[in-house]
């Protein structure tokens, strides 16, 4: 046996095995699936299958078959002077027709007639476009049923004058709950859970807050809210760090300091947090006065 | 032999005395609802003077280089002290989790002497995971904690080299104690915001949390999205790469 | 048996003919070649195990309540598509696997992609007249994108949909037209109640659909104009060296298949991806460190963090700072890349041929240089959407992290461009690893010198330490 035909029966009795294996392990995972499945042993199994199936085939198709190299020329591309197939009219009883070469009526340049045919029309296709046009337009009427009028919603939210502030089981939050240095999520009542309503109250030291031009009163007793979308593109900020009196997006780390209305002080976001304006009412529970005065969450075009 | 029965009942009797003595022993481990034994008080503030002294004052009024300690309650000296927070080496560091200074006994000595100063603040939360509810725990973690120390509690950054810690190495009381007081960047939440039965909960979620079930596989460190493009280029795409170096032409 | 097959076939289509071209067609051989295939592979594996799950998801926002196998969820309100997921990964039979396969696959197709794209790119085989496969090629990296950011949004949980969320803002900052695009596309305010339905069809039919028909169209272009090779013995640009599409190139294609779907298999079941059981339903209010997108959609992450706090307010009007790194930088990153064989045609002037060999690297310094500092671009980007991770590891600031990933976008890939170009041109003036080693010679006054291939004056070293033929080191 010569030294080529050994290294072939080697080769060939090795991917005899792989095969085998690739039996063995997909018999082993049905097995695996009949008594319940287990997500490891399975992709373990697969893995092992699946691998020394393709292993085989591919050692199979490098080792035992011809492989070349082998050439092969290019075809030119671009060679645009390829007639098309001859084409001829059909010669109708009693009609009188240029006979080409060969006596048989062909029509005189077929690639001409083709592709210009169209275009010997300008009239026609402006009408055309036009026509295609207006149906694009009657098209825009089922797209437009796609979603309501953003119209003013983008600057409003649930809150209202009296609204309760609730916490996010629903219970109205007192005025004697929180500790300087600790803050809850709040949405108005009836409202748990509103994307746009949600907010962050926040105990903090009265005085060291920074009030100001139009908000006195906002924050009785060191009760400051805002609202928790941030005004970059939309997380809820919800770390609250008490030592440095910040809050941070977790999403791309702008920073507001809660101190001073929520101002950006680090990152990409460029608007303060909207303040909601609070009061605490004769019973001790807190409640909005309004809803925000400006629009919540990232810009938009419309936002002044 | 009269003397052999006579010494077997000493045998029994004295081991009976000792398992009495033992089994009626106050446990002197954890510092949860234990009485203030004599003379804590007094070694409390010896551990005191020599450990804390210089930056929170002889009587922990506070200094410029350390806060005011009085009516901090027993839950924050036990947190700040078992976690190794404190001591600082230098004022100015930021406080991380460390290899505690103090062993459980002086802790206990510690929290005495601090609470004898002024009592009030939060005390030492009882915790009854037993009968906590994962299910609820999970939900408060998802909405109060998660933001910060991360859906799957490996931690988070914060602004300017502070970090929220990653959750594993805390110990349930340790956890409670934390969200009572919120210690350095983390709020406070009281008692009116999460009762026991919800803190109990949550530190009972935060334990699952340190080594979930996993069952799609290795757990690539819970962090998401990160070491999964990585492990995607690197075993997925690398693997693939390889192969077809191998069957291809090389040249 | 294949001839009894081809007979069948041709004397009812007349195929023969084809048939026996497309078996004897020559394909080039070099495993950089083979980088499209673990693309198309990919994919098919995405539309095998994305069917079987399109069988068990339930596309809907509808609330219901857990009642499935995962205890730490039970009783907890979401939506029927949360469950559903959850359902296909504890309690459908193979549901795990094929999940995470799927994701798995998703990852190793843009992989591929990226990949496959700057092996074209640096190689040159986007000039003439493969400028049309380019572009469909640029076209399948941005479908498969969207697609990948629909497809793992569909679960509708805490990490994803805040990804929806900040895909809604991106929306709502395009000028003029912000507002109605978002509410048209979502179905109203964020979170309206049709987004994931509306996903559900763009990932299972619309994009597939687009992506399959443009493979298709990839792969008939590249059957129609043969395939590039790199310049070597016996091949020019007018021919094709490699196997034949039948019996190797076949063979070997099928087993890489296999092989491929064995490593997506063993990571399927083997690496835990998306666990979303974890991350909890979505809730708006709610959110969690470390929240990253999949790596293809890290860019855009890390440009939205680095960007400044700059926006444009005049006249009433906003343009808000996430349009900048939303929708321009994708906008001109993809432009650019759409018109890259244009403009390089242009500025080199080299558009009169057709191109059939391919360029090594560091025979273009200029384009080699281009692409690295692109990519350098790219990978600070990509690092930068993880700087709260990277923080978090390495116990840093990550405030200072963010501010040094602005500078280090300028300088990095300037730098890396630089040094590009400059081991190119060096690369370049060193002899070819195919020509045959110097000859040195020793002459009797004990120096060495370096003979000329072609017999010309040897050249003068200088240096006594350049190793004699043959001899001794």
């Amino acid at each position: 046996m010569s030294e080529a035909s050994r290294d072939e029966r080697r080769t060939e009795r090795s991917i005899g095995i792989a095969l085998g294996v690739s039996a063995v392990t997909a018999l082993a995972l049905a097995f695996t699936f009949a008594v319940g499945g287990q997500p490891q042993v399975e992709g373990a199994l697969l893995g092992v299958s699946l691998g020394s199936l393709g292993w085989a085939l591919a050692a199979w198709g490098k080792h035992l078959l011809p492989a070349g190299p082998f050439v092969q020329e290019r075809h030119e591309l671009g060679a645009d002077d390829a007639p098309s197939e001859p084409v001829s009219r059909l010669v109708q009883a009693g009609e009188v027709d240029e006979p080409g070469p060969g006596g048989v009526p062909a029509v005189p340049d077929p690639d001409e007639d083709t592709m210009d045919a169209m275009g010997r029309r300008p009239f026609l296709l402006k009408c055309l476009f036009g026509a295609m046009g207006a149906l694009g337009l009657a098209a825009l009427f089922p797209i437009r049923s796609l979603g309501p009028n953003p119209g003013r919603s983008l600057f409003e939210t649930a809150w209202r004058k009296g609204s309760l502030l609730v916490n996010e089981e629903g219970r109205p939050v007192r005025a004697t709950e929180l500790d300087v240095g600790s803050v809850v999520t709040v949405f108005p009542e009836g409202h748990v859970g509103a994307a746009d309503a949600q907010t962050l109250l926040i105990r903090a030291v009265d005085e060291d807050l920074v009030t100001r031009e139009g908000r006195e009163g906002w924050a009785p007793q060191g009760y400051v809210a805002y609202s928790k979308v941030c005004t970059h593109a939309g997380c809820p900020v919800g770390l609250y760090q008490v030592a440095t009196r910040q809050l941070l997006c977790p999403c791309h780390q702008s920073l507001f300091d809660v101190m001073d209305g929520a101002r950006p002080v680090f990152g990409p976001a460029t608007r303060s947090l909207p303040q909601l304006p609070l009061d605490i009412d004769d019973d001790g529970f807190l409640r909005a006065q309004s809803d925000y005065h400006e629009a919540i969450g990232p810009g938009f075009w419309e936002r002044p | 032999m009269a003397a052999r029965p006579a010494a077997a009942v000493w045998v029994v009797g004295a081991a009976l005395v000792s398992l009495a003595v033992v089994a009626l022993a106050p446990a002197s481990a954890g510092p949860a609802a234990r009485t203030i034994e004599t003379g804590e008080v007094e070694l409390g503030r010896r551990l005191f003077e020599t450990g804390c002294a210089s930056c929170h004052g002889i009587e922990a009024q506070g200094t410029p280089l350390g806060p005011n300690l009085q009516g901090v309650g027993a839950a924050a000296v036990d947190f700040w002290v078992s976690t190794g927070r404190m001591p600082l080496e230098r004022n100015t560091e930021i406080a991380v989790r460390k290899p505690p200074s103090y062993d459980r006994p002086q802790i206990n000595a510690l929290i005495a002497y601090v609470t004898s100063l002024d009592e009030s603040g939060p005390e030492i939360p009882e915790i009854d995971l037993a009968a906590a509810d994962i299910v609820e725990g999970g939900q408060l973690y998802r909405s109060n904690c998660a933001a910060c120390h991360g859906a799957v509690g490996i931690g988070g950054a914060l602004a300017r080299t502070r970090h929220a810690p990653r959750l594993g190495p805390a110990t349930p009381l340790q956890v409670a104690e934390a969200i009572r007081i919120g210690p350095g960047a983390m709020p406070s939440f009281g008692p009116e915001t999460f009762d026991d039965e919800q803190v109990s909960a949550i530190v009972k979620y935060v334990r699952e949390l340190d080594s979930p079930e996993d069952p799609g596989g290795i757990g690539l460190g819970h962090a998401g999205p990160i070491p999964e493009g990585f492990v995607g280029w690197l075993v997925g795409l690398g693997v693939l790469l390889v192969a077809a170096w191998w069957i291809g032409e090389r040249e | 048996m294949i001839r009894r097959l081809n007979a069948w076939f041709d004397s009812r289509l007349g195929t023969s003919g084809f048939v026996k071209t497309a078996l004897n067609k020559v394909f080039p051989d070099h495993w950089s070649f083979m980088l499209g295939e673990i693309a198309l592979y990919s994919f098919l594996v995405l539309l095998i195990t994305g069917v079987y799950l399109s069988f068990f998801f339930e596309p809907s926002l509808k609330e219901v309540v857990y009642d499935g196998s995962y205890a730490p969820l039970k009783g907890v309100e979401m939506s029927a598509a949360y469950e559903s997921t959850l359902h296909i990964s504890f309690e459908v039979q193979a549901g795990m696997v094929m999940r995470q396969m799927h994701h798995w696959a998703a990852l190793v197709f843009l992989a591929a992609m990226v990949v496959h794209l700057g092996r074209v790119f640096f190689t040159g085989a986007f000039r003439r007249p493969r400028e049309l496969n380019w572009i469909i090629g640029v076209t399948l990296l941005l479908l498969g994108m969207l697609n990948g950011f629909a497809g793992y949004s569909l679960p509708d949980d805490q990490l994803s949909g805040t990804g929806l969320r900040i895909f809604y803002s991106i929306f709502l900052s395009v000028p003029v037209l912000g507002t109605w695009l978002s509410y048209l596309t979502f179905g109203g305010e964020f979170p309206a109640e049709s987004i994931i339905s509306r996903l559900f069809v763009i990932h299972v039919l619309i994009l597939p659909g687009v992506i399959l028909g443009l493979i298709g169209a990839h792969m008939a272009i590249l059957w129609r104009q043969k395939h590039t090779q790199f310049a070597g013995k016996g091949k020019t640009e007018h021919n094709v060296v490699g196997s034949r599409l039948w019996p190797s190139y076949a063979m070997k294609s099928t087993g890489f298949f296999f092989i491929l779907l064995a490593v997506l298999a063993a990571l399927g079941g083997l690496a835990q991806i998306n666990p979303i059981w974890l991350y909890g339903p979505y809730r708006a209010a709610e959110v969690s460190a470390a929240s990253q997108p999949d790596w293809y959609v890290g860019w855009l992450d890390g440009a939205l963090r680095v960007f400044p706090a700059w926006e444009i307010r005049a006249f009433g009007k906003t343009i808000p700072t996430v349009f900048f790194p939303g929708i321009l930088l994708p906008g001109v990153t993809f432009g650019l890349m759409y018109a890259w064989p244009f403009l390089e045609a242009r500025f080199t002037r080299e558009n009169d041929r057709e191109y059939h060999l391919l360029d090594r690297p560091r025979e273009r310094p200029v384009r080699t240089a281009i692409g690295t500092a692109v990519i350098a671009f790219f990978v600070v980007l990509f690092f930068a959407a993880g700087s709260d991770v990277l923080a978090t590891v390495f116990n840093v600031s990550v405030t200072g992290l963010l501010v040094a990933f602005r500078v280090l976008l300028v300088v990095l890939p300037l730098a890396v461009g630089a040094v590009t170009y400059r081991l190119c041109r060096e690369a370049a003036s060193l002899p070819d690893e195919e020509g045959a080693p110097p000859v040195v010679v020793r002459t009797p006054d004990g120096s060495y010198h370096v003979v000329e291939e072609d017999g010309e004056e040897p050249v003068e070293t200088g240096a006594p330490h350049a190793r004699a033929r043959g001899g001794p080191t």
